[in-house]
């Protein structure tokens, strides 16, 4: 019984935790134990592309080199009836993000969380829901 | 006071403004990414609306009820239930998931249905509902899905194509569909599942309430399948204010990069 509710209360929280490609599965491309985690940059691009939208973040690291990172999201339509609209995000934005690393390009993730900079606690875009278990995600 | 009344009005605008902006934040932060909201709860098991000349409306726009990932499982089997010819179990098993010809923007096909919104359009002419569309937000690669419901058949010979030649008749709040003439090329679902050239498919949907759409589905082809199988998805309705929206699916499809492998030449 308690292994049952471990492993329930494992699935809820990746559940929460793993991001969203919905036109295609997660674990062909990104490795979900590659965490990016509360990374912070500077917004560079927002791609309001098909089928997924696409985020490019410069990162600094503690020696000063930048690293831009392109974040994969959802559909821009998923975004929109989120509430998202062209100016939620914005190049120059400094922002924080979670997500996972590409299997073979690290510089490559899936955006699982991202918030303003000086509003972390107040994301504006959160993957999960319905669409995220139907998408064969490693929830289970 | 003029100087007053000027403060105000400005302070008052300001405060508006703030307000909106924390409303909107507000309402991008609480909803999770990927949730299509449905109906309200408490109004799916309501009557089911009818157009003005007595007709079930089938429109939605609805959220699933089809396969997606697992036909077999989604479709109400158990594993290893679906009548799969070895063949046909071989090539899914060796199949990956990357290789589908969805994740290349080519249409899903029947039984497939994607988490987005799709709708029936109940096309009527002078001669009544005589054909409907079935369009889906994603899936239909910028092609569309034709029922004629004019009583015409199904023409012989037919060349091989992603969503078949589909026929259809409305028995009370069912809509009945007839398809033949798919190509082999798309997949049931993203585990691979295949099929032939001699597909036929019977799809029974009937509206049994406000909010709930249910696809009596039939499987047919000796191609890939020892025998017919029955399987059984359900749709639900999307909240009323949402349609379909524009997707463009190969506009920057930039599937495979990350994983080190780039779509093949012939999903391309």
């Amino acid at each position: 019984m308690r292994t049952k509710l471990g492993v329930l209360v494992a699935g809820l929280a990746l559940f929460h935790l793993t991001p969203l490609v919905a036109h295609h599965g997660f674990d062909t491309e990104y490795d979900v134990k590659k965490r990016v985690v509360s990374l912070t940059g500077v917004v560079t691009k927002v791609e309001w592309t098909n089928p997924h939208m696409h985020v490019y973040i410069d990162v600094t690291d503690a020696g000063g080199k930048v690293t831009n990172w392109n974040m994969e999201m959802a559909s821009p339509n998923t975004v929109q009836r989120q509430g998202w609209g062209r100016n939620t995000l914005l190049p120059g934005d400094k922002v924080i993000f979670d997500g996972f690393g590409g299997k073979v390009v690290e510089s490559r993730g899936a955006l699982s969380k991202i918030a303003k900079a000086q509003t972390p606690n107040t994301p504006l875009f959160v993957q999960g829901g319905p669409e995220a278990a139907a998408q064969g995600f490693p929830q289970q | 006071m003029k100087k007053l009344v000027i403060v105000s009005i400005t302070a008052a605008g300001l405060a508006l403004v703030l307000f909106v902006q924390s409303q909107a934040q507000e309402r991008v932060r609480i909803v999770p990414a990927g949730n299509t909201p449905l109906v309200p709860a408490n109004t799916v098991n309501g009557p089911v609306p009818k157009l003005p000349d007595g007709t079930v409306d089938l429109t939605g726009p609805w959220q699933g009820g089809g396969s997606n990932q697992d036909i077999e499982r989604e479709g109400g089997l158990k594993p290893g239930e679906l009548p799969l010819l070895p063949w046909a179990k071989a090539l899914r098993d060796t199949r990956n998931e990357r290789d589908e010809p969805y994740v290349a923007c080519l249409p899903m096909s029947v039984p497939r249905m994607n988490p987005f919104p799709w709708k029936f359009v109940m096309g009527y002419t002078s001669k009544g509902l005589t054909h409907i569309y079935v369009l889906h937000e994603l899936g239909d690669a910028g092609a569309h899905r034709v029922v004629y419901l004019d009583g015409r058949k199904h023409p012989p010979d037919l060349l091989p194509t992603w969503w078949g030649h589909s026929i259809g008749q409305l028995k009370g709040n069912t809509l009945v569909i007839d398809t033949i003439g798919y190509n082999d090329k798309f997949w049931f679902d993203s585990r691979g599942t295949p099929h032939t050239e001699q597909l036929h498919t019977i799809e029974r949907w009937t509206r049994i309430n406000y909010g709930t759409l249910v696809n009596d589905f039939t499987l047919d082809d000796p191609g890939a399948f020892s025998r017919p199988v029955q399987l059984k998805f359900t749709a639900n309705l999307i909240r009323q204010d949402l349609d379909l929206m524009e997707f463009i699916c190969n506009e920057n499809n930039q599937a495979g990069i990350a994983g080190g492998f780039q779509l093949n030449n012939e999903q391309r």
